[in-house]
């Protein structure tokens, strides 16, 4: 019961919790309108531009590396590492494997062993310097040590722990085909396994969610388009109180001498 | 020449916390639609507000939510870069609202409490509030840096907001946005003064340089209504006379409005509504003198 629990129902609900915890967060976001043109110049004026400036932000963090070259490189070479370890794990969710993902598995195999590397420097970095370590609370530990813990996990694993990897395929694969296996794993296997989970289900209410609030942020998808106008959806109107000495009447009344202005 | 960047200061905890803005007057609270003073229901007031501001601005929502606390922002701010002062680093400022967002907001920080840095709405929070985002001059450079755009001065702003809308605010700010509801301009030039100003400077344009350029003041029909800083007519008037002259070459009617002298808007450093109403002032003078065009003198 106790492994059924840990490999079949853990793992269908931490990615049910991930994929709505992730729907909910964008609906919330969407759901508060954008009242104002904010957009952080200099900027592009149409949508083509701003989808193209956008996938500069996902890639390579050109505002990250105007700021802080050794955070850039930290977190640029922390982003790539991540994602070809993503997509070495490919193969245990796909048959048959494509080929590309076949082509990737010796680079993606050395960015795993390379991948604790920056993430020990930013850990580093949030205890080294002052300011970094005045503002870290325990959500930026909690998530770089969940990482660590994954990742060295997953090169022990790799080294010295090795596991019989057609189990493994074939435990995902019954998952994916929603006719899950119960197996038994070894205890470093089964740690690998329950970090992903844990992150799964952490990730959607925590600030990891910041891979996703970057496609919703104004200063960067909006367009610097100045000459079009902007309707804010909740605007209202103002009116001058009693106390105000030089109301919109008044400057009629002085520069007509009468009230005719005010009819216009 | 490039300009030497300014190497991060050491932090020095609570190095700025004394600089406070001196708080605002009655007389001018009354004239800009706010409580008159802090209200005795301050912490309601404040929560609906900051409710309100969530459900208006997504940008809050999302900058308070996404922030990973990188730092990259934290020696970009002339603030911090000024007095060492932690609170003053852009991510520090956006946390001092994040902690009590966090705990009304959010259900982890109302599950996990000050593990998760959520905080009660107490009146040392407020306090703070008051020091440090009166200690932000919404300049924006923070956003440039950051990775996802994270504008602390639309967080700036929303802290002020929230603020004001409980009673809190500075003298500063609500006097010259008074004043422009007074007089049409942020440094309370009444009508008379700037006619009689601008009178004096086509007589002393005459006299020095024998030139016979206009000043005209409130001309209806004119092409463009020019919006200067009001200080140009009072004491940087040279910068005044530019503008005549270079009218006068080009053979462009144009016309100040005494109803709207000042492109500034102090309404920003305070709430929307006021941000609104003083905006409409240049519409409302262009509306009413029939301009074409409206140039922007500063």
């Amino acid at each position: 019961m106790g492994t059924k629990l840990l490999f079949v129902i853990l793992p269908y609900s931490s990615v049910a919790i991930f994929v709505l915890g992730v729907v909910y967060r964008f609906w919330r976001w969407a759901k508060s309108p954008v009242p104002m043109r904010i957009v952080a110049t200099p900027a592009p004026q149409t949508r083509r531009g701003v989808a193209w400036r956008m996938i500069g932000d996902v890639l390579w963090f050109p505002s990250l590396f105007k700021a802080d070259k050794f955070l850039w490189a930290g977190t640029f070479s922390f982003h790539l590492l991540l994602w070809l370890v993503i997509l070495r794990h490919l193969r245990f969710f796909l048959y048959p494997v494509p080929g590309w993902v076949q082509e990737i598995q010796t680079l993606g195999l050395y960015a795993g062993y390379l991948i604790p590397v920056p993430l020990a420097l930013l850990l580093a970095r949030r205890l080294v310097i002052d300011r970094v370590l005045y503002i870290s609370i325990l959500g930026d530990y909690l998530a770089l040590i969940m990482l660590l813990a994954l990742t060295v996990s997953g090169v022990l694993l790799q080294v010295f722990f090795r596991t019989y990897l057609v189990d493994v395929k074939a435990f995902f694969l019954s998952l994916v085909h929603f006719q899950p296996l119960v197996p038994d794993f070894p205890w470093l296997f089964t740690l690998h396994f329950l970090l992903v989970m844990a992150l799964l289900i952490y990730f959607p209410w925590s600030k990891l969610m910041h891979s996703g609030g970057l496609f919703l942020s104004p200063t960067r998808n909006q367009r610097a388009n100045f000459a079009q106008r902007f309707v804010n959806p909740w605007d209202f109107p103002v009116a001058y109180n009693s106390q105000n000495l030089f109301p919109p009447e008044k400057y009629a009344a002085a520069i007509f001498g009468s009230r005719e202005g005010e009819k216009e | 020449m490039k300009m030497p960047v300014p190497a991060a200061p050491e932090i020095k905890i609570g190095a700025a916390q004394r600089q406070r803005c001196y708080p605002a007057k009655e007389k001018d609270m009354v004239k800009i639609d706010l409580p008159p003073s802090p209200l005795p229901n301050w912490k309601e007031a404040m929560l609906q507000k900051m409710a309100e501001v969530l459900d208006k601005y997504r940008s809050v929502r999302l900058f308070l939510d996404i922030c990973v606390k990188c730092g990259a922002c934290a020696d970009k701010c002339q603030f911090f870069l000024g007095t060492a002062d932690p609170k003053n680093m852009p991510v520090a400022r956006a946390d001092l609202l994040r902690k009590v967002y966090k705990r009304y907001f959010t259900v982890g920080g109302k599950v996990w409490g000050r593990a998760n840095e959520a905080e009660e709405l107490t009146p040392d929070v407020v306090q703070e509030w008051y020091t440090y985002f009166y200690q932000c001059s919404e300049c924006r450079r923070c956003a440039v840096y950051c990775p996802y755009g994270i504008d602390t001065a639309e967080i700036t702003m929303a802290a002020r907001e929230i603020m004001a809308a409980a009673g809190l605010a500075t003298k500063y700010v609500t006097e010259v946005v008074a004043k422009v509801y007074d007089a049409g301009n942020n440094l309370g030039i009444w009508p008379a003064a700037w006619k009689d100003n601008c009178a004096f400077l086509e007589e002393d344009l005459k006299d020095t340089e024998g030139l016979d350029i206009k000043f005209p003041v409130d001309a209806v029909g004119a092409e463009v209504l020019l919006l200067p800083p009001s200080a140009d007519n009072f004491v940087n008037t040279d910068t005044m006379i530019g503008y005549a002259k270079m009218f006068h070459a080009a053979g462009i009617s144009w016309t100040t409005s005494t109803y709207c002298n000042e492109g500034g808007n102090f309404g920003l450093f305070l709430n929307y509504a006021n941000l609104k109403k003083v905006n409409n002032r240049i519409l409302e003078a262009a509306r009413q003198l029939r301009v074409k065009k409206i140039y922007w003198g500063e």
